[in-house]
């Protein structure tokens, strides 16, 4: 009778619902506390000519400002490549890039000081497009590619070749939190920062870096974070460094909270990409070779866009057999903040590119793209290994396309979209069924490792710490499982604490989906270290010479709060019970468990190997309207069908299924970044800036998980579940692309992400006006140049 | 005069003048009160997080809506109860919302959880059943990047209407109306001193207690903000776009209050709120009931006034196109006397309207459509719900026969500085027949009426290109072609 598997509610739930859960700026003022803000570059490009801060000095209130000659240890950082810098020195390299660092009192001394701050910049021309990089050979790391067979030879002898380009826009990340920290100083030079970050052992390294003192003096915690999504990975290192900087300077807490206008104009969000690509397939519509190269618009710094890239690479294919393939990744730099991790971290934008070209294949061999999926999908027996050459083992993705077209009836319902499309003079209809096969593992191997702390306490309770972060996936929760049944006790008895460097050391950060699967590991493993020892004192405890039972660790049970040997069950132990006894013969009541992800490497020279544990699958139909006359699209239906294992809490993973998808739906629908001329982000706010909202969830609505009987692995044979649903999205866009061929005549209606209002309006204007050719495509994002403010 | 505000925090009494008063209530709560469960993201009422209920006095007790604390400044809420999410928590324990989000896996992350668990309470507040779409309606003014919203429309709907313990009931009204009834007798002026740069300004709020004071204090303080429901003002102070020196709040006099329908005019008060002319105009005015739907949300419709939306001249107020074509006329109330203004001729320019120093709008008459013309209105957005309009079209058409247009009226907003009635496509259409090919023509004059922009929201082009396309809508849909 244990607890995994069960529906259990969310770690903080009671928390949230009552408003007691903590967030960073939730945590009571010390008294002595002060509000940092930040005063950064006016221009996307250009040199500092002259700071004056003396106006800004003299505000009543202010308590200190501090640049970057005011920083004791280095000014540079990077998780890849240290190329960012935490204050900029002369060169800005992006709109509101952090030059000076105001501290203050309150925050109107605070904001009155950055209105005084003077600056002259020489100004240059932004690089802010992925073409006017190439064009100015802007890269950030190196060239990166993947490429199997004869690709030529594949293009030479195709029955048909289909070229073309294709974009999709950035998005922000949008947790509702924005970045924020506390930091407080202690003696010496000890540091103790709270911050709401994905990645607390990067932040505990970048604040010594930047304040040259030991990692052993800078304790770096995270209680939870108000949402990431991969915006926490990296970008909270120059606000947690900030407070730092002050608390480090003036010996007082010091808090940091940007505002949402702040966050959304000057932190890294999801890289726009641009692909161009060149496919040959078969009369009946199997690709046989394609070629694509990606471009991603990596910003202004390296940060992750290189691992980005790569993983954009490894999920070039998707789910589908591609036998000869030359796949190349090139990062562009450009004036924008550096672009950043983002939930499915560049797999999305890998699989988008294959989806369109799919969705293209059967709309020039007029089929329907389903029949072409599943005809190229990765096969169980044959056709399974990936371009990269890892074999896609344990699949049971044709079984997914087979069950959800049944439960969905796309047969039927494709048949009467087409048929409402010829009926119906003001809406069209589109429909299409997309697959997904994510890959489990950081591709940087080392990072997959994690360790845990459980401490047993005398009356039987638990502490648990990891390295891992909660930010809302309920990763807690499914500790607190696993810790739980270890022990055979109930959950009350286990808490989960404040992930901290100072209990759990060299962590990475909570991301790649994997945070279950490596803190879930490490925990187990503590538990079972104590366990070892607490089975062998139960068995010495229960042992009887004169009835012939001599101690057997094996015949050991724990289970609903009791212990006995099975071969005297009469006699048991309260759990608690044990743990005195146990305490009191100097049994050792903690431990600390460690996991590295077994059998996993990468050549990313060669771009060769197996750089995933296990591959999280599944398949979602989409069906949507669009309005003829305004572009309005609307989501009408949309199942989903995932094999994520064996679930450790199914109300937890269905909530990542349905919030991972709508995410995405965001993405490839009406989420749209648009910048000024000059590089300036105008869509900084939700009031421009359109996430999806309660209204923008598809009518009907069916999310499903199927069982897969093949897979054995991972902590209590659970997948990973945190990015994988997101990229079902592409379901939706591809539905779109559909309804838009319906009226394309005998030309391929190009489309790109996102595929908002404006966008389908203007591909349903291209069809309708025969005097535009039809793939006519101006690729990127075009910026504004006049700004106007009108409401 | 008073010097200070009345307001009720969860039962308790809180007298605020002074400086405090000049502060989002928001802000009061988390940085001065230290509750911090209610959340501020966007901090313009765009995402919810900051929501909570606002008691009001009405037919003898306290009526209970949600709405944006964020966007709401203390000196607004003078004689109100504000129930925040601490505040819910019942005698029976929890909230049967609260029980439900945390049964339902409503939340994840947490953040967007108080103001979406207060926001589901006001929907319970009058004990109706809800249906699904009442939900998401009730519900659009809260953001949630996490759940994808399913698991709230579930817990939601697993809650029983009359098991709910409502505002009313959870704290005793009667002594808090009488309190409101002593105080809301006499105007209030909070004054505070406020030094920047070693200069300082007194820095005003009056609550006056007739239309005649709030027009007299406009004539002595002429660089005064009057404001409304507040929610544009309040965005623009949140930004630093504007810092009023003063700050006039007009009362919820009777006659401000009116809202009713005399036999061809709809007379809308101006301190009615948008989410009571929803109600009221559901059956008699169908068309604009359907763009109040997706106006805003429940937060800012709660609170903000048509009046609000005229004064505040945007090209893209929701309500202007329809006011175009009705011909709609606004009632201007100064110091000595009172005078009526047609709605075409009250725009001047970019956000300059009739409006003299010492007039306040009172009064909204709609003359309303007559059976035999047609009316659609428009509402073009980046999003559904809850978004500021890219593009808004009102339009009125009279016919004969089924076939030949008698007269029609046409009004475009988001296409200019102003929004426009499109005189020229008016003029070639009258007298026409009603049919696709003069309906393309006059989308083409359409175009050439209107001078849009490209900004944040859209291009030019898209712009340009739905000023056609509605004209053809606008055919298929009288014509009921599908
Ligand atoms: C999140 C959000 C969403 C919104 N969505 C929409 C939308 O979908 N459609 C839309 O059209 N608008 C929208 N708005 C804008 C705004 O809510 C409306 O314009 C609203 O009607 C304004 O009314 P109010 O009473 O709040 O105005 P206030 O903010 O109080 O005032 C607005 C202006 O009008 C003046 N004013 C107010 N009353 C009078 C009066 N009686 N006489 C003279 N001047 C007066 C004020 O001085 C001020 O200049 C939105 C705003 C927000 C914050
Ligand atoms: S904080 Fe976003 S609506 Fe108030
Ligand atoms: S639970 Fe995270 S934003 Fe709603």
């Amino acid at each position: 009778m244990g607890t995994v598997g069960k529906a259990i509610p969310h770690d903080s739930a009671l928390g949230h619902v009552t408003g007691e859960a903590l967030y960073i700026d939730d945590i009571p003022f010390a008294k002595n506390e002060l509000i940092v803000e930040f005063f950064g570059s006016p221009v996307a490009h250009g040199k500092i000519k002259s700071l004056n801060l003396q106006k800004a000095r003299q505000v009543e209130g202010v308590a200190g400002l501090y640049t970057f000659q005011d920083i004791p240890g280095h000014n540079i950082f990077g998780s890849i490549l240290a190329d960012e810098f935490f204050l900029a020195e002369e060169l800005c390299e992006y709109f509101g890039q952090p030059i000076v660092i105001i501290a203050a009192e309150n925050r109107k001394a605070a904001k009155q000081a950055k209105k005084l701050i003077q600056i002259t910049m020489d100004e240059y021309p932004p690089v802010l497009t992925i073409e006017k990089a190439l064009e100015k050979k802007q890269f950030l790391g190196v060239k990166r590619e993947i490429k199997r067979g004869h690709l030529q030879k594949a293009l030479d002898e195709a029955d048909h070749i289909l070229e073309g380009s294709f974009f999709s826009n950035g998005q922000e990340q949008f947790y509702l939190e924005s970045q924020a920290a506390i930091a407080y100083p202690g003696e010496n030079n000890e540091m103790t920062i709270h911050s709401s970050s994905q990645n607390p052992s990067e932040i505990q390294q970048i604040v010594a870096e930047g304040l040259g003192i030991g990692l052993h003096e800078v304790v770096s915690v995270c209680k939870r974070m108000g949402g990431a999504f991969g915006g926490k990975e990296t970008q909270t290192a120059i606000p947690a460094f900030m407070a730092a900087l002050v608390a480090f300077h003036t010996k007082r807490p010091a808090r940091v909270v940007y505002t949402k206008d702040d966050d959304m104009k000057i932190t890294g969000k999801r890289h726009p990409y641009q692909t161009r690509y060149k496919v040959a397939f078969t009369r009946q519509g199997k690709i046989t070779g394609l070629k694509a190269d990606f471009y991603s618009n990596g910003g202004a710094a390296a940060d992750l866009s290189t691992a980005i890239m790569e993983r954009t690479l490894l999920h070039a294919d998707n789910a589908y057999f591609l036998p000869n393939v030359e796949l190349s990744g090139t990062v562009c730099k450009t004036n924008f903040p550096p672009n950043t991790a983002f939930r499915g971290f560049g797999g999305p934008q890998g699989m988008a590119v294959i989806e369109n070209i799919l969705e293209e294949i059967a709309i020039f061999l007029k089929k329907d793209a389903f029949d072409l999926r599943t005809l190229n999908c990765y096969g169980i027996e044959e056709n399974n290994i990936t371009p990269y050459g890892q074999i896609v083992s344990h699949s049971i993705l044709p079984t997914l396309f087979e069950n959800l077209a049944e439960s969905s009836q796309y047969k039927a319902r494709y048949a009467e979209v087409v048929s409402f499309n010829q009926r119906s003079k003001t809406h069209l209809r589109g429909m299409a069924m997309t697959p997904m096969k994510f890959g489990i593992s950081f591709t940087t191997k080392f990072l997959n490792q994690g360790n845990a702390l459980v401490n047993i306490y005398k009356d039987g309770t638990i502490q648990v710490s990891t390295g891992g972060t909660e930010m809302g996936q309920g990763l807690n929760i499914k500790i607190r499982q696993i810790v739980a049944d270890e022990f055979g006790i109930d959950l009350e008895n286990i808490k989960l604490m404040p992930t901290s460097t100072e209990k759990n050391n060299n962590t990475s950060p909570t991301a790649a989906s994997a945070g279950t699967d490596l803190n879930g590991m490490a925990a187990l493993d503590a538990c079972q270290k104590i366990r070892k020892g607490l089975v062998r004192f139960a068995s010495q405890h229960f042992a009887s010479r004169e009835e012939g039972i001599f101690p057997s660790p094996d015949c050991i049970h724990l289970e609903n709060g009791i212990v006995y040997d099975e071969r005297r069950p009469e006699f048991t132990l309260e759990f608690k019970e044990l743990v005195m006894l146990a305490y009191q013969a100097q049994v050792n009541l903690g431990a600390r468990g460690f996991y590295k992800t077994p059998g996993i490497d990468f050549n990313r020279e060669t771009g060769k190997g197996s750089p995933f544990f296990y591959f999280t699958t599944g398949c979602s139909v989409a069906e949507v309207t669009i309005d003829r006359f305004t572009g309005d699209l609307r989501i009408e239906r949309c199942d989903l069908l995932m094999d994520i294992g064996e679930s450790i809490n199914p109300g937890i993973d269905i909530g990542q299924l349905e919030g991972g998808f709508i995410q995405g739906v965001g993405w490839v629908t009406g989420e749209e970044l648009r910048y000024q001329e000059n590089g300036e982000l105008l869509s900084f706010s939700p009031t421009t800036y359109k996430i999806p909202n309660i209204q923008d969830l598809p009518r009907v609505f069916n999310v499903n998980t199927i069982k897969n009987p093949h897979h054995h692995i991972n902590v209590r044979r659970s997948k990973a579940v945190g990015e994988p649903p997101l990229m079902l999205c592409l379901s939706v866009w591809a539905a779109v692309k559909n309804a838009l061929s319906y009226v394309s005549g005998n030309q391929i209606p190009k489309l790109n992400i996102p595929a908002s209002n404006e966008e389908i309006l203007k591909r349903l204007t291209q069809a309708a006006d025969s005097s535009v050719p039809f793939g006519s495509e101006e690729n990127e994002i075009p910026l504004i140049s006049t700004l106007n403010t009108k409401i | 005069m008073r010097d200070y505000v009345l307001l009720y925090i969860n039962g308790k009494r809180h007298q605020i003048s002074g400086e405090r008063v000049f502060q989002p209530l928001s802000d009061f709560l988390r940085y001065d009160q230290e509750m911090v469960g209610t959340k501020v993201v966007c901090a313009e009422g765009d995402c919810g997080a900051c929501s909570a209920l606002l008691g009001r006095a009405g037919d003898g007790t306290l009526n209970y809506q949600v709405f944006n604390t964020c966007i709401a400044y203390v000196f607004q809420l003078d004689c109100r109860h504000v129930v925040t999410v601490e505040g819910l928590k019942g005698h029976n324990g929890l909230h049967p919302v609260q029980q439900a989000m945390i049964e339902h896996f409503g939340s994840q992350c947490g953040y967007c959880t108080p103001g979406f668990v207060v926001a589901m309470a006001a929907l319970f507040e009058k004990r109706h059943d809800l249906t699904e779409q009442a939900v998401r309606d009730g519900l659009t003014g809260n953001l949630c990047r996490c759940t994808g919203y399913q698991a709230i429309i579930n817990a939601t709907l697993s809650i029983k209407p009359d098991t709910v313990e409502t505002m009313a009931e959870r704290f005793p009204a009667l002594p808090m109306l009488d309190a409101f009834d002593q105080h809301s007798q006499s105007s209030v002026l909070i004054e505070y001193p406020e030094s920047i740069q070693g200069k300082t300004i007194m820095k005003r709020s009056f609550i006056p207690s007739s239309v005649q004071e709030a027009v007299l204090l406009k004539k002595q303080h002429p660089d005064a903000v009057l404001i409304a429901g507040g929610t544009d003002i309040s965005v623009q102070m949140n930004k630093e776009k504007i810092d009023p020196q003063t700050v006039i709040i007009l009362p919820d006099t009777p006659e401000l209050r009116v809202l009713e329908l005399d036999q061809e005019n709809l007379k809308i008060g101006a301190k009615v709120r948008w989410s009571e002319l929803e109600i009221f105009c559901k059956d008699k005015l169908p068309e604009l009931h359907k763009i109040l739907k997706v106006f805003a949300s429940d937060q800012i419709k709660n609170c903000a006034t048509m009046a609000g939306n005229i004064a505040n001249a945007s090209p893209i107020a929701d309500s202007l196109p329809f006011l175009f074509v009705v011909n709609a006329e606004i009632e201007l109330t100064g110091i000595q006397n009172k005078r009526w203004v047609e709605i075409n001729r009250f725009f001047h320019g970019y956000k300059n309207t009739d409006i003299q120093a010492e007039e306040v709008i009172t009064q909204i008459r709609i003359p309303l459509p007559k059976p035999e013309q047609f009316l659609k209105l428009y509402k073009v957005s980046k999003r559904r719900d809850l978004d500021i309009s890219t593009f808004t079209a009102a339009i009125l058409v009279e016919m004969v026969d089924d076939q030949m247009i008698k007269d029609i009226r046409i009004a475009y907003g988001g296409v200019a500085p102003v929004v426009l009635r499109l005189a020229k496509t008016e003029a070639f259409l009258k007298n026409k027949t009603f049919d696709l090919e003069n309906m393309r023509t006059a989308g083409k004059l359409a175009r050439e009426e209107i001078a849009p922009i490209s900004d944040v929201r859209a291009s030019r082009d898209y712009r340009l290109r739905l000023s056609e396309t509605t004209l053809e809508k606008f055919f298929h849909e009288v014509s009921q072609t599908e």
